[in-house]
């Protein structure tokens, strides 16, 4: 009995230490959890003291500080970033995503704050600039899983093979050991490849038409539907970055142009 | 080559220190899951013996489970679904706090029963090495069960499950790399974020190889020092060294 009543002390312990009880969050969101993925540069990313950096942590900093709440960050891996938000686990998504319809479904998005050129990038020797479906029949193109280059290669690219990637970065390596023909992304993030690792051996060839129904609007926060107060709050402070041109400060900062195209 | 060992070192943009603190992660989550998988196989494997056919069938039920479901699988129940079940569980009691599991316990709890399931058949295997002369023999003489458990049973057991358990604990030290997806900062994670931001993933991912290595090697050699302590007094067979 004695030694029942010391094991299930210890397992309560154990529970109570492993269980982290979050402050009640009432509609008055003076703290906000925000999730990102960290491995995204140059929107996010971590650096070698492992904190987060890029154009989005600045951003949303910025934005706190407008609407006086503490922010915190947690790193979340992409395929979980979205389940992770619905398990409570942070209340926003600031991770580069596009607001599209299928994700529309089970979370709620701001207002678009970001929309860049989406592109196509190949061997340095590819001679046309033409990358249409008919024009890459028969190619391997590559791209990051679960994201909408993805969705966009299944719906037009049918005559040519997808690929699939945990991270940009592994569909940029494929690129240069040619496994791949071409890869499709936000051309900032092609521009930090080709700039880089990439400089050898490949190019961007051209950028691809926006296709509204699966590349959405543009680059917005997510947040569950319930949380009505919190999009209000969000909107209002990325209506204001807008006015008086601290999104377009940072977004030169970082991305070197401005972030709405 | 020169920028690789900058890359590696514990200055500002070095990452080596990432790296470090990632290493202690991977072994924190393994140590301590390691004897909560190791006790419950130990109870999973009692359940197997056990005259009463409900004990048993909970037992086949869990091994198949938990040895069937890819671990991966396994880990995002337990840290997405069990959130989401007792929030729901608290919104049916009417109350608002909130509740997250952290996702330390999470990969401990997903990995301890894991490697419970593949325990239990480990221990079940000694357990039958185990020659029934021996219980016999400490009942002629007098001994209780729990002080045949300790001096007999034991020391015997031991013995015979340590190659397995060895092997599943070598599996354990990999399978910790999981938890990167559930925001537990580790080695895997540190490397691939350091990919990310360096682009030079030969380096990151070798210098993640010879941490597990390094794990790898020093377990092997505490496994040998240890399965040689526990065969002591019987002539040697099986590995050498």
């Amino acid at each position: 009995m004695k030694r029942l009543l010391i094991g299930s002390l210890i397992a309560a312990t154990v529970l109570a230490t492993g269980v982290v009880q979050s402050q009640a969050q009432q509609k008055e969101w003076k703290e906000i959890r925000i999730g990102t993925e960290g491995a995204y540069p140059p929107f996010n990313n971590l650096n070698a003291k492992k904190e987060l950096e890029g154009f989005e942590i600045d951003y949303a900093n910025a934005l706190c500080a407008k609407m006086q709440v503490k922010c915190t960050w947690v790193v979340q891996d992409w395929d979980g970033i979205i389940p992770a938000l619905l398990s409570n686990k942070y209340d926003v998504i600031v991770a580069g995503m596009n607001a599209t319809d299928e994700r529309k479904k089970r979370v709620d998005f701001t207002s678009v704050y970001t929309r860049t050129p989406i592109s196509m990038a190949g061997a340095k020797s590819v001679a046309s600039t033409d990358v249409s479906p008919d024009a890459l029949k028969g190619k391997t193109i590559g791209a990051q899983a679960s994201t909408i280059h993805m969705n966009f290669l299944e719906a037009h690219y049918k005559g040519s093979t997808a690929r699939g990637y945990p991270t940009q970065e592994e569909a940029n390596l494929d690129l240069l050991n040619g496994r791949l023909d071409y890869i499709v992304a936000d051309r900032l993030s092609l521009e930090d490849f080709i700039k880089g690792k990439g400089k050898d051996c490949c190019k961007i060839v051209a950028d691809v038409k926006r296709d509204p129904t699966i590349h959405g609007p543009g680059v917005a926060m997510a947040i569950r539907k319930e949380d009505t107060a919190l999009r209000d709050k969000l909107n209002a402070a990325i209506d204001a970055s807008q006015k008086d041109g601290s999104l377009d400060a940072i977004g030169k900062k970082w991305l070197g142009f401005a972030p709405i195209q | 080559m020169s920028d690789w060992v900058a890359l590696l070192s514990f200055g500002p943009d070095g990452w080596g220190l990432a790296l470090l603190q990632g290493a202690w992660i991977t072994l924190s989550v393994a140590v301590v899951t390691l004897p909560f998988g190791l006790a419950l196989g130990l109870a999973v494997a009692l359940a197997f013996r056990s005259s009463s056919p409900f004990w048993r069938t909970a037992a086949t039920l869990y091994t198949t489970v938990f040895r069937g479901l890819p671990e991966l699988l396994t880990l995002y129940i337990i840290y997405f679904g069990i959130q989401l079940l007792v929030e729901h569980l608290i919104k049916l009691a009417g109350l608002q706090s909130q509740f997250s599991i952290s996702p330390f316990l999470a990969g401990v709890v997903a990995l301890g029963l894991v490697l419970a399931a593949f325990s239990a058949e480990v221990w079940l295997g000694a357990f039958n090495a185990l020659h029934k002369g021996q219980v016999e023999g400490a009942s002629a003489l007098g001994l209780g069960r729990f002080q045949t458990f300790r001096h007999i049973v034991w020391p015997q057991l031991l013995r015979a499950a340590l190659p397995g358990l060895g092997n599943n604990w070598m599996v354990l030290l990999k399978e910790t790399s999981l938890v990167s997806v559930i925001t537990l900062q580790d080695t895997m994670f540190i490397a691939t974020r350091a990919n990310v931001v360096t682009k030079e993933p030969f380096l990151f991912f070798g210098a993640a190889a010879s941490i597990y290595l390094f794990f790898s090697i020093v377990s092997s050699i505490g496994l040998w020092a240890l399965e040689r302590r526990s065969a002591r007094g019987f002539a040697p067979v099986g590995r050498q060294a």
